[in-house]
């Protein structure tokens, strides 16, 4: 088990060689295995026969002189049957006669005419032909000579089976050596093969991972591989995938812009009610300078009056074209922010008649997240707040921050908010919901909160209606403002 | 039981009698062979020589032949009694034999010719033991497992036996063990491979093999060399004492250096020539044989 983990745990490249050489190997030993019992087998068959056939020879050679016990004849015989048996090797012969004493053998000076056998020939022999005997890499054989029924001696052979051993020794080397450079071959091969099979793979990953990191770019067409179908069918798909991600972006982009303008047509309109408003006291207050502007306290009253309607209308553009001038966007949030955001909600607040409740305890001086989002998020959250809470009802800012984070809590009095739309802030992947064309306004929020590196969750109030929290991180937009 | 047999003089005298027995009884019933030409000249090699050298043998024979104007058939044996009483039988017409058959049946034999080598027709008899054994003399073989060569060659047998019996001694208490291999090089070989302790050998033999096959010879030493004695002869049974074509042999040994075939032969045998002998260069033999019927 370990192993088969730790073969998983090896890159592809290197475990197909790695497997293809283990086959190998234990190919090889099996037939290995088999090649040499086999030829042991063939061996000890053809040592048995020709050990059999040399007996068959020297038996009939030296039967007679046997019986007659004549010495010279019989060693002659041997040393005949030595000379002409170079295929069997012949070490050493020794006959006996009928009182089991040395008649002749082929070596007198290792054991002499008329001398007792040896004790270890005696049990040396076993069942088979051929004893063989791995130690000293001989063969043994006996063969019972005998006359018209009568035991009248008998054949001792020794022979040098060492070739039989160095043959299978060679054969051994022979298969190893080959089966070596054949499992290194095959292993090569694999190993080349796999780079080869998965290069495109490391192309199609490497613009996957640029893709992950936002810069997702359709493989070009040299790139593809054009005699292989699968790999060029899989990159096509690829790069139909990431055309149509670019489509649904642009889609999404422009979708947002749309609402992006739609909210600023709203806004505008709130602006103008705003402006037109004291538009009316203004003018009134002009008629009243225009007559009675010698009265002192008429004038100061009327100038007053003026100027504070003048300064609402100020308040009014000024937060308007903070929050949508693109160049102030990126300059540290202030509490000055919220309060435009304020600012800019009141017109809708108005007309649907509804109440804000505002509770910000930021600190006062500049934090180091960008302001321009940040204004924009919650405005955006705060229109949704308005449109999902009836009329006359109360939505709810909450901002506060600490070292590293701030939060910002925005409650309404809707409904709840369906989990499709919810996705768009929390889920994975916004883009379903985008495409059917719902929660632009969120979308933007999620866009804005994937931008500052923030998260946004979404409660349910105990007492009906919806809170969405952004926690956006102050020091990783420090360092982004920085960057 | 060869090896055991204790060689004897009454054996001898026993298997001289069977042979001369069988001669007489071939002179008696079988028509005597007159003319040439009937058949083959049988000429009979005893083992007392080299070794069945083919090439020799056919040097010898188309030498023969040449000069008796007939065909000669070569006839070997394993035995001297073989080729003994092959010849004493009167089946072949003449045989190189050993002294000691010569002298065995010199009453039915005549001699041909008789080999000259290193200028004289003479040899001696070896005692011979393995080279690397320290053995003063004779004396020392005592106990040894020996190898005589035949039973009938003087030098292969005849003359160890006759030493022990002047030393009134018997082979089969000398030697622990002895048995024959029925050629001079056997011995040798015998000897060489240990089978043997120590052997009789021809000493004519022995020198030659020592050119042809000194590292057979090397692997041995000689230990006593015997005096001087008849060299083995060519002979031919009396009764075809009249058969031209034994004339003609002696004629043909006697002049073989003349012939090529005959050089030939001559040289591979290593011998000088051929001389006509009288029966007394094999009285020493003789008296070797006296010598082993007394002492019995």
């Amino acid at each position: 088990m370990r192993l088969f983990r730790l073969l998983r745990s090896v890159p592809i490249t290197y475990r197909v060689p790695a497997i293809v050489a283990l086959l190998m190997v234990v190919t090889s030993a099996v037939i290995s295995e088999r090649v040499l019992d086999r030829l042991s087998r063939t061996q000890e068959a053809f040592l048995d026969s020709l050990s059999e056939t040399y007996l068959d020879g020297l038996e009939a050679a030296v039967l007679p002189a046997v019986l007659r016990e004549d010495v010279w004849e019989i060693f002659d015989a041997l040393e005949r049957s030595l000379s002409s048996n170079s295929a069997l090797a012949p070490i050493e012969t020794v006959i006996t006669g009928l009182d089991g004493r040395v008649l002749a053998a082929s070596d007198p000076h290792t054991i002499a005419t008329f001398s007792e056998l040896p004790s270890q020939y005696l049990d040396r022999y076993g069942q088979g032909a051929v004893m063989i005997n791995q130690t000293n890499r001989t063969g043994v054989a006996k063969r019972d000579l005998g006359y018209q029924g009568q035991h009248i001696g008998a054949i001792h052979a020794t022979f040098d089976v060492s070739q039989l051993f160095a043959e299978r020794q060679e054969l051994l080397v022979a298969l190893l050596v080959t089966n070596g450079v054949l499992a290194l071959a095959l292993s090569l091969g694999g190993f080349l093969l796999v780079q080869r099979m998965i290069a495109p793979m490391r192309v199609l990953e490497n613009h996957m991972r640029a893709a992950a990191h936002g810069a997702s770019e359709p493989i070009p067409p040299h790139d593809i591989p054009p005699g292989d179908g699968e790999v060029a069918g899989l990159f096509r798909g690829y790069n139909t995938l990431v055309h149509a991600e670019r489509e649904r972006y642009n889609l999404a982009t422009r979708l947002a812009d749309e609402e992006k303008m739609a909210s600023l047509g709203r806004l505008a309109s709130g602006m103008a009610h705003e402006i037109n408003n004291p538009l009316g006291g203004l003018f009134n207050a002009l008629d009243t300078l225009k007559k009675h502007g010698e009265t002192p306290g008429v004038r100061d009253t009327s100038v007053s009056l003026i100027e504070r309607g003048l300064a609402g209308i100020r308040d009014v553009v000024e937060a308007a074209l903070a929050t949508y001038r693109p160049e102030r966007s990126r300059r540290p949030m202030t509490a000055d922010d919220l309060d435009d955001v304020r600012l800019l909600m009141k017109p809708e607040l108005r007309r649907r008649r509804q109440r804000l409740d505002w509770n910000v305890s930021c600190s006062p001086r500049e934090l180091p997240v960008a302001g321009g989002p940040v204004r924009q998020a919650a405005l955006n959250l705060l229109l949704n707040a308005s449109a999902a809470t009836p009329e006359g009802g109360t939505i709810s800012l909450k901002a506060e921050n600490s070292q590293a984070l701030l939060t910002i809590e925005v409650g309404d009095e809707g409904s709840g908010i369906q989990p499709e739309i919810a996705d768009i802030l929390i889920g994975a992947d916004p883009e379903p919901a985008v495409l059917a064309g719902r929660g632009l306004g969120l979308w933007m929020v999620r866009r804005l909160t994937d931008e500052l590196g923030g998260t946004a969750t979404i409660q349910a109030k105990p007492a009906g209606g919806t809170v969405v929290i952004l926690a956006l991180p102050l020091e990783r937009s420090a360092q982004a403002h920085a960057a | 039981m060869k090896s055991r047999r204790e060689p004897s003089r009454r054996e001898g005298l026993s298997r001289r009698a069977f042979i001369a027995g069988s001669i007489a009884s071939a002179a008696l019933t079988m028509p005597s062979r007159s003319r040439a030409g009937d058949r083959p000249f049988g000429f009979g090699l005893t083992p007392v020589f080299l070794t069945n050298d083919l090439e020799l043998l056919a040097y010898l024979r188309s030498f023969l032949s040449a000069r008796l104007d007939c065909p000669v058939e070569l006839v070997s044996r394993r035995t001297y009694q073989e080729i003994t009483a092959l010849l004493v039988s009167g089946q072949i017409e003449s045989a190189w034999i050993c002294g000691f058959p010569y002298v065995q049946y010199r009453a039915v034999l005549d001699l041909v010719a008789t080999p000259v080598w290193q200028g004289k027709p003479l040899y001696q008899s070896y005692l011979i033991v393995a080279a690397d054994r320290v053995a003063g003399d004779w004396g020392a073989l005592r106990g040894d497992i020996h190898a005589f060569s035949d039973p009938d060659s003087n030098s292969g047998f005849l003359v160890t036996r006759t030493l022990l019996a002047k030393n009134r001694l018997m082979p089969a208490a000398f030697f622990s063990r002895s048995f024959f291999t029925y050629g001079h090089r056997n011995v040798i070989r015998a000897v060489a491979s240990g089978l043997a302790q120590s052997g009789s050998v021809d000493g004519y033999v022995y020198e030659v093999m020592r050119e042809t096959d000194p590292e057979l010879v090397n692997q041995t030493r000689i230990v006593r060399r015997s005096e001087w004695l008849g060299f083995p002869p060519i002979a031919s049974p009396k009764s075809l004492a009249a058969d031209p074509r034994i004339g003609a042999l002696q004629q043909a040994l006697l002049s073989m250096n003349e012939s090529p075939d005959g050089q030939k032969a001559l040289q591979l045998l290593r011998l000088d020539g051929f001389t006509p002998t009288d029966p007394s260069l094999f009285d020493t033999i003789a008296a070797e044989v006296e010598v082993v019927r007394q002492f019995g």
